[in-house]
Parts: structure tokens; C-alpha cells; sequence
């Protein structure tokens, strides 16, 4: 370990955790802006811990796209889960880590002496995602609003032209590099090519995340993270998971058409992340404080990294985040118990697990001498992934993690690293003790 | 005598007077002193109103400022004590032409007077205001405006029907006066009824400033002219009639016929614009005179005190502030409760087992505040607060940091007890108040249940609950004042009227309308139609007749309980065989597929009714008015007074709030004790002693004591 020695006062813990339902984008969830759905979550943990509101001395909420009226919406949702006006509040963002960096930014101010109670968690509507007027249509508007005369005004609309109502779509401009030009699906296109990852490898790992996550359905293990919600326009109460599919084959995934390149590429829908909606709160707080206040700690958090990588190859960010976390505490694969890896994409999730297998690319790319190891299947994902829950971007890196710490619990304790890869080329991983 | 004391003196000395201080070219008049929370206009404070006008027109300023004595507070009113004083129709009419003569010397003054409104500005207040130049208020949220004269019966007699007529137009006033409506300054601005709205800190600031601008413009007011329709309703001679007509027959449809104040109203402000001004504000200072002494009038100011007692409940020691609540139930009764609390602020979980039930909780609250936003009574983040304030959930969570626990599941008294356990383990507070909202079981029962037994408390609301006004607050035997001023706490901050009642069985509502029910079945059956004895009863002045309000009850309720009455009081209390039979029949009433009625018409449960009869045989003569009164208002009479006699209740008070606002007996009555007094309590008796020959039980001895003292 890092600290050679155990500090409680400097241990940020883990005490409890509820997550909406993940909702396909445009299905149950979509009247539910991010704010709704982060209020939700915060007031949920809030009233099953009974903690006191007061009491928390920094909300930390990770979001990757909320909408123009909420921007800070870190402080909306706690304001409208009932927290006091006088605790402060951050958005913090890291595209797909955006979830875990608040775990993260937790730690670290904790570690920084400022302050010992986190509210923290991510949230995403990509229903929400808007279609935004472009440039010129904007530009028109501010002349016409600028105009005083006749004459100007007249001018200011004559200039419109039909072209200008073409929309941005910001979730397509969201899931694009800007630095390479590459669609997040383009990225994972170049991890199957170099790691050789076949298109049927692809959709196997697919197929394993659905009834993975379809068994934990059954078996009543979501039920257990899941606040249902009766989200706006308050016409239902939503209560499960609707991307899982139990029953999925490899004949229906095959039938799939690469969406990326269509021509000759292999990432589908079906071995892709899902486009969903979705909020995740957890109660942290320093293990010395959550045992002052007669709580039991969860999960222990040991470390937590980021690094940064070529963003063409972005979905290898686990495969550098990994190995480093490792090395910062003395410790090897082998003795970590569970790992979650963000399944953003089949191909890239395989990729890692081939990039951290290879000498060759441990040598070139993290200065080692011989391979990280073999990250072997039965220890990753064991509840399935993104593929099969959705991927709401912010609300997964902190999904993720209490998933482990939940998984990590049931089995009577334990080590577990959660990780994500990052579009714009970073990684993040989290190192997680549940004591027995 | 030290100078604190003299400064106490004289402080005394100015209370309940009106004070006039110069600044500079302007003269300050405040209408109380300095320490004065509450402003209403007493003989003494007209007068010395009267003096300073006086002296300010013999050594007039360039401008007068008119406000209150202190932020909060400018003029509530008249004294509604000295309302209930008046006994002749002349010293009405004289006290109405003093108050009017004093405000209108205003006039007469040659320069602007400018009224600085902060806090309640009502009735009298406004009047006054009224007779300024210009009206500024303040935004702060204690300023309330209007003339809400007629909910006491009588009808604005300083002028207000004449002065608001000509200010705002015939459609505004009428909308203002004839339902005593009153409202924030935002609200009066955009009706013109005040000239601007000032941030509360720069009130009087605006004021002056308003002031300055008629003084260098050399004017004493501003040019006023009504705009668009309301100018063409208020001066075109067959519009206004159209006006008239359709507001005077709204005045004659439902209860409002038996309200002649909103009526004399109607009449006056017509006459604002179609008379000279001396005989509008004659005729409308004999309306006053006549309206004074109304019986009406005295009922309608006894049940305003009334409620006033009732709102002195929550202040009891040991009231608990309810910030946040636990509701278990999520049907119609514990969803009500739930959206009335959250609409108040209160941090209210509410827990079911169902989720869809949960939904339609929410979706229920919704679309009430869809509407309030349409209406602009809201905005949209105001609704989405209430909405944000009712988490719903299957999982009850932690409750040690809840104020109150409610239950309003079914009326299972074992599933109560568990629940109540429950929230104990659940780890709720041993101060917080364990409410049930049970209209048959006893608390008592409950209480057993759970260590703590004090804190258990009935709260019955009716249903529903978004409407029905009344709270009986239920003290068991070991139930602690603290419980019971908490419980009626809550009930006043969600706008409701508590009357706290014994734990026996019915309580005091139920156990009053019993009898009422039953003897309306009895002569259903005997072969009184439902629409006679409904129409019998609405002219009567309840707001509906009791064979619609045991369909709206539900046959089904109603059976239940009769049960439980029966059960308390075997000896007088009966279930009609038509209740078994309506259950029986599936005619439960309008939750179902009908009941008497459906929709308006004759229901499937005339079927029953007419089987009944037959099998009884001989069709009963149809009864008169009166003998329905006897036969159901009477012996409603005799169980008031009986839960009177038992201790249900403490005083009679607590039986005309109580049956007004739970079963909507006649308001203009003052009660059910004091229109038995009308009636004579010794007919009611001799009536009641005939019928228990035959049925009944017998006048109560608390009734009999009663009449022959």
C-alpha cells in the first residue's frame, strides 16, 4: 500500500449507495432531466441512512452533459433533495470517469484536511441531449436583437437562410474526438484491428454481459443498489433495468451491421455500450467518521489514478490506469479479487485485457520488462457491464464502483479495481478493500 | 416618576391612536404607535385620525404620507368585536357614515396624499387607502389587500364600494368585493388597485418620491381612466346591464342565495357608476346598517371567532414544528395528506407497497399543480419544490430524524399496532408524533402498541382531504397536550381548522351525522323521495342533500360505520337495512357505478330503494319541510349535544366549528348550538320527546338542562 500505514481520519469510505433504474435513452426515464435524476438519488441515500443533510460538508456530482439551466447541477440536485443552502456544492467532469472523479475529488479533499462528509455520484439524461441551432442561426438572432431600425431588422432576416436550422446534435458531437476526428466507435474499430479481436470475440463478451447482468436481475442483486423512481411527467413508477437482455444469442448479434465503419468494421449496437439514462448517489465519508456516527463503511477507498493515452486509442485507458495503480500500492494482478471494466465497447475492453497480456506492449507502452498478467474473465464484470445495464456517461464510473463494493461485501470481503477508459485519451482506476 | 416610566406612559398613551409627525414640507401620519402590532379601527383611532386631519387642513403640508406603524402591519380593519356590538340598523348606519366622513376629509386637504402599504391592508384599511391619492406597497410578503367584508356578512361601509368601483371598473371590483377576495400588492397592482409595488425597504422612499412627483407637476392626483374592456363594462349602460344579470344570477344558483351581503354588494357597485357620489355612499352606509344586524352577519363573525380559536390551538405548549414526515398509505387519504404537506414545506416521505399507487400519488399531485401554474396561483419551480418535497417509496428508510409518523392505511387495527412498531425499530424519535389518521378505531388501542404511548395522536382529516377543512385532532387517554398541540399545529399549517375530540367512537363528526344519515334512509324508505329530501336539505343551506352525501360517502363507508356506532352506542345508534342492501346490490355510490344517482339521474339504487318499500308495505305520506328538519337536523342536534355531555368535546364551540367545517352545516347559521338556539331549544326537545315514543332516543340531558335554563 501507499501509506504505510492505515490513517481511518485519512480513509475516505464508502457507507451506502442507490441508483435509479437504467433506462434506454427515450424509454421510461426520458421526462427525467439530470437534476431529476440526481436529486433523486441524493435525497434516496439521504433517507435510508437517515444521515443528516446538515451534516455533509461537500456535494461532489459528476455530469458530462447537463442541460444550459442546470450547469452546475451538482447544486440543484442537492438544493432540491433537501439539502441546507450552506453546504457547497461542484459538478465535476471527466467525460466517462466524470462518476468516479467525484469519488475521486472526495478523497482528495478529504486528504486535503477540507472536510470529512461527501454526497457525491453521477448523473446523465442522454434523453435530455439537445439538438443545438448552429453559429449562423445564433448570429442572426443577435443582429435581429441588435437591430434598432427598420431597415437593420429587415436586413438582419433577409441574411437567414434555410441551412441555418440544420441542428448540431450534441450527443453525436459529444462522442466525438475533436482532437482526431474519430467517433468514440472509430477508437475501438483501431483496438480490434491492432490486438486482432474478432468480431465474434466481440459479440461473445456481448452476449456474457447480458446474462451476466440478466442473472444478477433474477437473483434480485439490482434491487438491492435500485431506488425506483416515479420520474416527471409522473405518470409511472419505474422500478428495473430495461437494456438487460437475458436471452441474448450470438445469431441475433451477429445479424447486427457495424455502425462505425460500415463496411468493413465490427463494432454494432449489440457489442456496444447502450445510450442510457441513469443516476448514482453514495454517502462517503472518512471511515473514522462514518464509525463516529454508528455507520458501517462499505468500501474502503486505497488509491485512486488518472492517465492520459493517444486519444485514437482511448479504450486502452484501463490497460495504462491498471498497471499504475498496481505499482503504486505493491501489488500484482493476482491479488486483486474482482475487477470492473466500463464496457464501452466489447473490442475495447478485450483490448485491454489483450494490451495488459502482451510483453510487447507492456514494454512499448508502460516501460516494463514483462506482461501486467492475464485479467481473467471469471474475475471481470461478474455482473455484466455497460453493454447490457447502458452506459449513462457521468453515472457509470460511480455505478461501477459500488457495484463492486456490493459484489466485493457479498463475497465476505476483498480487493476489486474498478476502471474506465476516457474519451479525449485518458484512464481512471479506483482501488477498493471491503474488509471481511 | 424616572423617565423610563414616563417613556412607558407615554407609550401606553399612544397606543390605539394615530400619530402625525412633519418632515420637512411633508406630514407623516402613521395610524398607530410605534410598538403597535396590530392596527383596526377603534372609536378612539377614528377620532384621533379625525384630529389630525384637522389640524393638517388648517395648517396644511405640501404632501401627506398615510402607512401603518411599523413594517408589517397598516390597517386590518374595524374591529370585528365592535361588528358584533351593533344591534339597531341606525347606529350602522351612523358608525359607517362617521369612519366614511373622517377618510373623505382627505380629500378636501389641497395637496397629495399618498398611502405607504405594508402588511395587511384590509377591509377599513383599504378604504382608507381607498380615499388617498396614490397607493404604494410594499412587496413584503405580510402585505395582503381587499375587502373582505362580505365573508363576515356585511359589505364594505366606508366607501369601498363606490371608491374601488370607480377605481378599478365594475368587472375587477365586483370579482374583489362580492367574494371578499384579497391578495399580495403584486396581485392588486396588476388590477390597479395599488399604484406601484416598492421593495419593503424602500417603501416609504417610493412613497415620498410619489409625493414629489403630484407636488412639482402642481397636481393633487393623478389623472385615472379605465382601459379596454373594463372601461366599455363599466360605462356602457347595456353592457354593464349584461354584467349585472349574469353576476346576480350566480348570486341566486347554490348556496349563494342564502348570502344577501355579496347581493347588497352587487347593487352598490353598480350604483358607483350610475348615481352621484352622495347617494352611493348613503345608500351604502344604510346596506351596512342593515347587513350589521342580519342574523347572518352574527353568525358568519361568531364562526369567524371561531376559527380564530381554532388557529390558537397550534399555539400550545409543546407544539411541535412538523419539518419532516413519514406517510405510510398511499391511497386518497394518505396521498392528500402527503401533497398538503409537501405544498406546506414539510419534507414528506410517503410509503406504500404498491408503486403504482405511489405513481398516482404523484401524478394526482401534478396535475393539481399543472392547474395552479395554469392559473398562475404558481410558478414552475415553486411546483416543482412541492413536487421535489414528496419522495415516494416502498422503503421506509431510517426515521430518526422525522417529526412526525403518519399512518393512513386501511382500518386494520393489528396492521396499525405492527406499523406503529415498526416505525419505533425504524428508529423515529421518542419525541415525534405518531399520528393515525383512523376515523373508527380507537388511539387508545393503537397507543398500546408502541413505548412512548403519549406521543400517539388521531389525526382524522375527511376526505378529501385537498378540500375538507376540517382536522378532528383525537386525544386518547394518555395522549400528551404536547401530541395534541402538535398534531393541531399541522393541521393549521396545512390550512386546516383542528377541534380536538375524545377517543370515542365516531369522534365528533361521524358520531353528529349518524343519526342525520339514518333518519334519511328511515324515510327513504318510508317513501320520501331522494330529491325531495335532498332539495329539503339545500334549502335548508347544506351544501348537498344527504342521499347524494351517502353516495359521495360511499354505502359501502357508511355501513362500516354504522357499525362502529352501533357497537359504541347500542342503545340508540342503528345501521338501515338499506345500507346492507345498497352493499349488497354493488350500488356503493358515484366511486362505483352509482348509488340514489348516477351522474345527475336515478340510479341503480333505486331499485333497491323501491324493493325495500314494497316489501315494508304501504307507501308513507310524503313528509313537509319541516318534519324532515325535525326528524334529521334534530336529533343531529340532541348528539352534538351528547358528545357535549360525554366529553367528545369541551364546549359548544367546539360543535358549531366543528359541524360547519366537517359537514358543511350552514355557516350563516353560526353553528348548529346556536341555530338550535334560533330554532328553541325547547321545541327541539318537546320534538325530540314526541319522536322517542315512536323511534328516537329522547333529548340528551345536556339538551334538556339547556332548555329550561
Amino acid at each position: 500500500m501507499s501509506s504505510a500505514r492505515h490513517d481511518p481520519e485519512r480513509t475516505l469510505a464508502l457507507v451506502a449507495g442507490v441508483r435509479t433504474p437504467f433506462a434506454k435513452a427515450g424509454s421510461t426515464l426520458e421526462g427525467a432531466e439530470t437534476a431529476d435524476l440526481a436529486s433523486h438519488v441524493f435525497r434516496e441515500v439521504l433517507d435510508r441512512t437517515g444521515f443528516d443533510p446538515a451534516a455533509v460538508d461537500q456535494v461532489v456530482l459528476g455530469a458530462a452533459g447537463p442541460s444550459a439551466r442546470e450547469a452546475n447541477v451538482a447544486r440543484v440536485a442537492a438544493l432540491r433533495a433537501g439539502v441546507p443552502v450552506d453546504v457547497p456544492a461542484l459538478t465535476v467532469m471527466r467525460n466517462c470517469a466524470s462518476g468516479m472523479e467525484s469519488i475521486a475529488e472526495a478523497r482528495n479533499r478529504l486528504l486535503a484536511g477540507e472536510g470529512e462528509v461527501f454526497l457525491v455520484g453521477g448523473a446523465e439524461s442522454m434523453s435530455n441531449f439537445p439538438l443545438v441551432m448552429g453559429r449562423k442561426l445564433t448570429g442572426m438572432f443577435q443582429r435581429l436583437a441588435k437591430a434598432r431600425s427598420l431597415g437593420a431588422r429587415v436586413a438582419a432576416a433577409l441574411s437567414f437562410r434555410p441551412s441555418f436550422l440544420k441542428p448540431r446534435i450534441a450527443i453525436v458531437e459529444g462522442l466525438t474526438d475533436p482532437t482526431t476526428g474519430l467517433m468514440m466507435g472509430h477508437t475501438a474499430e483501431n483496438l480490434a484491428r491492432e490486438f486482432a479481436i474478432s468480431r465474434s470475440d466481440q459479440d461473445a463478451f456481448a452476449m456474457r454481459s447480458h446474462r451476466r447482468a440478466g442473472k444478477a436481475q433474477e437473483s434480485g442483486r439490482w434491487q438491492r443498489e435500485i431506488a425506483a423512481m416515479v420520474p416527471p411527467p409522473f405518470r409511472g413508477a419505474v422500478a428495473d433495468d430495461n437494456g438487460i437482455r437475458s436471452d441474448q444469442t450470438m445469431e441475433a448479434l451477429g445479424k447486427l451491421r457495424p455502425v462505425f465503419d460500415k463496411r468493413e468494421g465490427d463494432v454494432t449496437v449489440g457489442n456496444a455500450c447502450q445510450v442510457t439514462d441513469g443516476a448514482v448517489g453514495l454517502l462517503a465519508m472518512s471511515e473514522a467518521r462514518a464509525h463516529r456516527e454508528g455507520l458501517e463503511p462499505v468500501a474502503l477507498i486505497r488509491d485512486h489514478v488518472q492517465v492520459g493515452l493517444d486519444p485514437a486509442r482511448m479504450g486502452l485507458g484501463p490497460a495504462h490506469a491498471i498497471p499504475k495503480i498496481l505499482e503504486r500500492n505493491d501489488l500484482v494482478l493476482r491479488d486483486i479479487d474482482i475487477f470492473e471494466i466500463n464496457e464501452a465497447f466489447a473490442a475495447q475492453v478485450l483490448g485491454c485485457q489483450a494490451a495488459m497480456a502482451s510483453a510487447d506492449w507492456c514494454g512499448q507502452h508502460l516501460g516494463r520488462s514483462s506482461a501486467v498478467g492475464e485479467l481473467h474473465i471469471e474475475k471481470l464484470n461478474v455482473n455484466g457491464g455497460a453493454i447490457a445495464l447502458g452506459h449513462p456517461i457521468a453515472a457509470t464510473g460511480a455505478r461501477i464502483t459500488w457495484t463492486l463494493a456490493e459484489e466485493l461485501r457479498q463475497r465476505g470481503g476483498g480487493l476489486g479495481i474498478a476502471s474506465l477508459c476516457i474519451g479525449g485519451g485518458q484512464g481512471q482506476a479506483l482501488l477498493l478493500e471491503v474488509q471481511p | 416618576m424616572t423617565d423610563t416610566q414616563t417613556d412607558r406612559q407615554q407609550r401606553s398613551e399612544a397606543q390605539g391612536l394615530a400619530h402625525c409627525s412633519r418632515s420637512g414640507d411633508l406630514a407623516i401620519v402613521r395610524l398607530g404607535a410605534e410598538d403597535e402590532s396590530m392596527v383596526t379601527f377603534t372609536k378612539e383611532r377614528l377620532e384621533s385620525l379625525d384630529r389630525i386631519i384637522g389640524e393638517l387642513i388648517a395648517n396644511p403640508p405640501k404632501g401627506v404620507i398615510i402607512t401603518g406603524p411599523g413594517p408589517g402591519m397598516f390597517a386590518a380593519g374595524a374591529d370585528i368585536k365592535l361588528i358584533q356590538d351593533v344591534q339597531s340598523i341606525p347606529e350602522g348606519v351612523e358608525a359607517a357614515e362617521r369612519g366614511r366622513e373622517i377618510f373623505r376629509r382627505l380629500r378636501t386637504l389641497p395637496c397629495p396624499v399618498v398611502a405607504a402599504i405594508e402588511g395587511p391592508c384590509l377591509g377599513g384599511g383599504f378604504e382608507l387607502a381607498l380615499f388617498c391619492d396614490v397607493r404604494v406597497a410594499s412587496d413584503h410578503s405580510s402585505t395582503r389587500l381587499g375587502l373582505p367584508e362580505v365573508k363576515l356578512g356585511i359589505i364594505p361601509g366606508f366607501g369601498g364600494t363606490q371608491n374601488l368601483t370607480r377605481l378599478v371598473g365594475l368587472p375587477v371590483a365586483l370579482d374583489w368585493i362580492l367574494k371578499g377576495k384579497t391578495a399580495p400588492a403584486e396581485a392588486a397592482f396588476r388590477k390597479g388597485l395599488v399604484d406601484r409595488v416598492a421593495p419593503a425597504s424602500r417603501l416609504l422612499d417610493a412613497a415620498v418620491q410619489e409625493a414629489r412627483r403630484l407636488i412639482d407637476a402642481r397636481k393633487k392626483a393623478p389623472t385615472r381612466k379605465l382601459r379596454g374592456s373594463n372601461r366599455w363594462l363599466t360605462h356602457l349602460a347595456p353592457l354593464r346591464a349584461l354584467v349585472a344579470r349574469k353576476v346576480r344570477k350566480t348570486l341566486e344558483t347554490g348556496q349563494a342565495r342564502f348570502y344577501e351581503a355579496p347581493k347588497s354588494a352587487l347593487e352598490l357597485c353598480l350604483k358607483a357608476v350610475t348615481v352621484p357620489e352622495q347617494e352611493g355612499f348613503d345608500a351604502e352606509a344604510q346596506a351596512l346598517g342593515e347587513r350589521i344586524v342580519s342574523p347572518s352577519c352574527k353568525g358568519l363573525v361568531h364562526l369567524f371567532f371561531l376559527t380564530e380559536r381554532a388557529k390558537k390551538l397550534a399555539k400550545g405548549d409543546g407544539a411541535r414544528s412538523v419539518e419532516r414526515a413519514l406517510v405510510v398509505g398511499g391511497g386518497v387519504m394518505g396521498a392528500g395528506i402527503g401533497a398538503l404537506m409537501a405544498g406546506k414545506g414539510v419534507r414528506t416521505r410517503l410509503c406504500d407497497l404498491s408503486l403504482d399507487v405511489l405513481a398516482k400519488a404523484k401524478g394526482r399531485l401534478q396535475k393539481d399543480l399543472d392547474k395552479q401554474v395554469r392559473r398562475r396561483r404558481k410558478k414552475r419551480h415553486q411546483a416543482q419544490a412541492i413536487q421535489d418535497n414528496l419522495a415516494v417509496s416502498t422503503e421506509w428508510g431510517d426515521l430518526r430524524h422525522y417529526d412526525l409518523w403518519l399512518e393512513a392505511v386501511v382500518e386494520d387495527l393489528s396492521l396499525k399496532q405492527s406499523l406503529m412498531a415498526r416505525a419505533v425499530d425504524a428508529g423515529l424519535p421518542a419525541d415525534a408524533v405518531i399520528a393515525t389518521n383512523t376515523s373508527s378505531l380507537p388511539v387508545d388501542a393503537m397507543a398500546h402498541a408502541v413505548p412512548h404511548p403519549e406521543r400517539v395522536v388521531g389525526v382524522h382529516f375527511f376526505n378529501p382531504p385537498e378540500k375538507m377543512p376540517l382536522v378532528e385532532v383525537i386525544r386518547g387517554a394518555r395522549t400528551s397536550d404536547a401530541a395534541v398541540a402538535s398534531a393541531c399545529k399541522l393541521a393549521v399549517r396545512l390550512g386546516k381548522f383542528p377541534v380536538v375530540v375524545g377517543d370515542a367512537p365516531g369522534f365528533l363528526v361521524n358520531r353528529c351525522l349518524a343519526p342525520y344519515l339514518n333518519e334519511a334512509a328511515e324515510l327513504m324508505l318510508e317513501g320520501c323521495e331522494p330529491e325531495y329530501l335532498d332539495k329539503v336539505l339545500l334549502d335548508f343551506g347544506m351544501p348537498m342533500g344527504p342521499a347524494r352525501l351517502l353516495d359521495e360517502v360511499g354505502w359501502d363507508v357508511a355501513t362500516k360505520v354504522s357499525e362502529v356506532l352501533h357497537e359504541g352506542f347500542p342503545d340508540r345508534m342503528r345501521k338501515s337495512v338499506l345500507c346492507d342492501a345498497m352493499v349488497e346490490a354493488k350500488a356503493l355510490g358515484s366511486k362505483a357505478k352509482g348509488g340514489l344517482y348516477r351522474n345527475g339521474k336515478a340510479g341503480p339504487g333505486r331499485d333497491v330503494l323501491q324493493r325495500l318499500r314494497r316489501e315494508r308495505g304501504g307507501a308513507g305520506t310524503e313528509p313537509t319541510r319541516t318534519e324532515v328538519i325535525e326528524r334529521l337536523v334534530y336529533p343531529m342536534v340532541d348528539e352534538a349535544y351528547r358528545c357535549l355531555e360525554d366529553g367528545v368535546v369541551t364546549a359548544e364551540e367546539d360543535l358549531d366549528l366543528g359541524l360547519v367545517m366537517g359537514i358543511g352545516f350552514p355557516p350563516f347559521t353560526g353553528g348548529i348550538t346556536r341555530w338550535a338556539r334560533s330554532e328553541g331549544l325547547d321545541t327541539i326537545v318537546a320534538a325530540l320527546e314526541r319522536r322517542a315514543g315512536e323511534a328516537g332516543a329522547g333529548p340528551c340531558r345536556a339538551l334538556r338542562d339547556r332548555a329550561t335554563r
